[in-house]
């Protein structure tokens, strides 16, 4: 598979890695330049270094044959943007987003994205059986 | 639009904006609006701002994608008749143009202002 991920925070290092480590081809974009060079020591030439919200810059990335793309950044408004175009502009099958605030994983859908996932709720979830016994 | 008799809430995350806005006269006392500090893209601030009742929502932050976000939110889920964004990035202004959004690019106004007010002076 060839999967885009957007924002090379934590999340977006460790699912790059990880995706290598199980074969697929990866994109990792940064907008953060002194970030990008980091990423870059660490995952070699699969990192690009733009605004994943740009059409242009997306473009770039040969985004028309990917199979996925996942948007990671610690903002869900860019996160959203991103995969809008994704989704609208290049017809991406997949779109996966990383929502921040749990109120958005409903609005994400709403709005066109595949998948949104929200670590808030994830962790609420490990707690609730406790809670609820 | 406080003055000519609409009701105006205004939606900022920063407290000190609205003093900030006042010291400079921007806001002045006679502003009748209400003033609510959060997030403009989160739902429950939007409700707080009253936006189930709102016949129009206006995104001008700095952020286009904040502006994006928040006015997709007030359009598609609260249904929000007259909703208009700000997008300074021409080409993100086109593409959520196409996608339905009622948008305005002060980068490409502007330039065509700059280019018609050089076109009189020729």
């Amino acid at each position: 598979m060839y999967v885009i991920v957007v924002g090379g925070g934590t999340v977006g290092y460790y699912m790059s890695r990880d995706l290598v480590e199980r074969g697929h081809e990866v994109t990792l974009i940064e907008r953060d330049a002194r970030r990008a060079d980091w990423l870059e020591t660490q995952l070699g030439s699969i990192v690009m270094r733009g605004d994943g919200c740009e059409v242009r810059f997306l473009a770039s990335t040969g985004i028309e044959r990917a199979d996925a793309i996942i948007a990671v950044t610690a903002d869900d408004e860019d996160n959203l943007v991103a995969l809008q175009m994704a989704k609208r502009h290049f017809r991406v099958k997949k779109t996966i987003a990383r929502v921040n605030n749990p109120y958005n994983v409903d609005i994400f859908k709403m709005l066109g994205v595949d998948e949104a996932v929200s670590a808030t709720d994830v962790l609420l979830g490990a707690l609730e059986p406790p809670l609820t016994s | 639009m406080d003055r000519e008799g609409h009701d105006v809430v205004i939606v900022d995350r920063d407290p000190n904006a609205f003093s900030r806005a006042s010291t400079r006269g921007v806001l002045t006392r006679d502003f009748r609006g209400e003033q609510v500090v959060g997030n403009g893209t989160d739902v429950d601030v939007l409700r707080r701002a009253g936006i189930e009742h709102a016949d129009g929502f206006v995104a001008v932050t700095e952020g286009d994608n904040r502006n994006i976000f928040a006015s997709q939110i007030a359009k598609h889920v609260f249904k929000v008749p007259h909703v208009v964004t700000r997008i300074y990035d021409p080409e993100r202004a086109e593409a959520y143009e196409k996608l339905g959004l009622h948008t305005i690019c002060p980068t490409i106004e502007g330039a065509k202002h700059i280019e018609t007010s050089l076109m009189e002076r020729a």
